[in-house]
């Protein structure tokens, strides 16, 4: 019987575009420093029995085991520690390892330590990388980037469904401009001292007059790379109680997982795994997953549900922080996740169901379109960010009271990685 | 000598450059067979499904797969035009992806579409494999183009 988990703390560095004043590890300790001194706990750095270390790639700063410096700076050596590397969903599959290495009794109190520094190599060479996370005999060769790949699926589900560009570029509209209040985020320059300089509020015009990155896709339409780190402390039922008033628990938690070239994804005429609130009818002429919707992101939201209780999603869920890589794989995301049903989503965004003030605010602290994308770091900051939401204290650490969901009693972590290849969900509650 | 790029913070510049022998396995045959201007998939005898990027073992049954020649033709099922990318393609910007559904083929094929149009290019529109004559013997060897 797996034992009850906790968030019990969290913290994060400035994002920025280059954090050139700080190494990776320094960039770590920022973090955990607003982690242990900066929640309402009583914990010392001493009472953390281990860590989770969370980073993407070797190869942004040519530096292998990078884990062993960060256990090292960070001095927890020689308690146990672990690197996990699961491409962009790198962070949640870490929250959801220490959720495992806690439930099981391993550890009864773990630190997750999320981090990249994407900035030491020029951005097409960063790209280039980020790239080498696809099939690199096949899809490579072809053109590999990122942003190709996705916009070839966001084509596919304009073409399927009737979604626009103007529905995508109002996801970019509302993460941006939610980052405006969240002090962390990289495009806010007027809280975050390494913002950047044109950053601040755009409109659904300014993301349309973009230029096309790759069609349907446009300069605004895409997430960011980060300079940053984030941290997230775990623990215990026991241990949790003595530590906080006011622990944050992990209530659920599910992983899928996909081909890694889109393409070899099955087409299945009711080939849709089907939520509690779904009819198996709805999806009868619907080829699945195909390249248009991730089936790795529906697998991992229908086993998060199932261990929540959650049949309805749409109204048991108070916010949801959920990896908008791009604009168009958050209205993909919304119908996996089945806050609408496949195809609707467009509709979600277009009536303000996801905005700040709407019934299920999406990516309140400005996601990866506002707020940053340093990979190894982007579902902890997930995690740190539902965290404070539960607690109520979103403000404070924002440095502005916008963002904090009213009432905030439960809310899902989405991560996602390649072109959905490795995909989680897990389930906070107050 | 070192490349010194900034003082403070003290920030160094340090290249890196490496060459892999990268073995194809089994699935070379597929590069082989297009210099005799053949295009192969291979195909699951256990569960009938027939794959390009071509596999040597069947996912759904970890069947040895057999190879099989496909005649090139299909459908476009989605597009892009790439205005930027990573470092290595820069130099061939502006150029165009799809995913074509070929016929035979179960899987969906990433690959170039070359057109002096791209902005009459629509889903659904038949396209025709062509092949190389200067191989690099990687998958950029085979593209597709309109088959008007
Ligand atoms: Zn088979």
């Amino acid at each position: 019987m797996p034992r009850k988990v906790a968030v019990v703390a969290g913290g994060l560095s400035y994002f920025s575009k280059a954090r050139r004043d700080k190494t990776q590890e320094e960039l770590a300790a920022e973090a955990a420093r607003m982690a242990l001194f900066d929640n309402d706990i009583n914990l010392s750095k001493d009472d953390i029995d281990g860590t989770i270390v969370s980073y993407f790639s070797d190869h942004f700063e040519n530096q292998l085991l990078f884990g062993s410096i960060i256990q090292d700076y960070l001095g927890f050596n020689p308690k146990p520690s672990v690197r996990i590397e699961g491409g962009g969903a790198t962070g949640g599959l870490a929250v959801r390892d220490a959720y495992a290495h806690v439930a099981s009794g391993l550890l009864d109190v773990a630190m997750v330590i999320g981090f990249e520094k994407m900035s030491e190599v020029n951005t097409a060479k960063g790209n280039e990388f980020i790239a080498l996370a696809s099939d690199t005999d096949w899809d490579f060769p072809i053109g590999g980037f990122y942003s190709g790949y996705y916009a070839l699926m966001a084509k596919r589900h304009m073409e399927e469904f009737g979604t626009t560009e103007e529905q995508m570029a109002m996801v970019a509209v509302k993460n941006r401009n939610n980052a405006q209040h969240n002090k962390f985020a990289q495009t806010n320059p007027k809280m975050n001292p390494f913002g950047m300089k044109d950053g601040g509020k755009i409109t659904v015009d300014d993301v349309l007059k973009s230029p096309y990155v790759a069609f349907p896709l446009k300069r605004l339409d895409i997430c960011l790379m980060s300079d940053g780190a984030a941290v997230l402390i775990l623990a215990s039922e026991e241990k949790a109680k003595k530590i906080t008033d006011t622990p944050i628990w992990i209530t659920g938690t599910g992983a899928g997982t996909d081909a890694m070239r889109a393409g070899d994804r099955p087409r299945t005429l009711s080939g849709v795994p089907i939520l509690p609130h779904e009819k198996k009818e709805w999806y009868k002429n619907l080829e699945y997953p195909g390249v248009h919707s991730f089936r790795a992101g529906r697998e991992s939201a229908r086993q998060a549900y199932k261990m929540a209780g959650i049949t309805n999603p749409l109204k048991q869920l108070d916010l949801i922080e959920l990896h908008d890589a791009y604009t168009s794989s958050e209205i993909q995301t919304y119908e996996d996740l089945g806050l609408t049903k496949y195809g609707q989503g467009g509709k979600l965004i277009e009536e303000g169901v996801t905005a700040l003030d709407g019934e299920l605010p999406v990516n309140p602290s400005g996601g990866l379109i506002g707020t940053m994308h340093a990979v190894g770091a982007t579902g902890v900051m997930q995690g740190v960010e539902m965290f404070w939401q539960l607690q109520g204290v979103a403000g404070k650490f924002h440095g502005s009271d916008k963002t904090q969901i009213k009432n905030a009693e439960r809310g899902l972590i989405h991560s996602h990685a390649g072109t959905g290849t490795y995909v989680t969900a897990t389930i906070m509650e107050r | 000598m070192t490349e010194v790029y900034s003082i403070d913070p003290l920030i160094i510049k340090t290249p890196y450059e490496i060459t892999y022998k990268h073995s194809y396995g089994k699935t070379s045959r597929f590069f082989t067979a297009l210099s005799s201007g053949k295009l192969m998939a291979t195909r699951c005898e256990h569960c009938k499904t027939t794959f390009l990027p071509p596999r040597s073992d069947c996912p759904y049954c970890l069947a040895e797969t057999k190879w099989v020649e496909i005649s090139g033709k299909g459908k476009i099922h989605t597009f892009s035009t790439l205005y930027f990318s990573g470092e290595r393609f820069l130099k061939d910007l502006p150029f165009q992806l799809v995913y074509v559904d070929l016929e035979g083929v179960d899987t969906l094929f990433l690959t170039r579409l070359k057109t002096k149009d791209m902005k009459k290019v629509k889903v659904g529109m038949k396209i025709r494999m062509k092949i190389s004559r200067d191989p690099e013997w990687r998958s950029s060897d085979v593209w597709a183009e309109l088959d008007e």
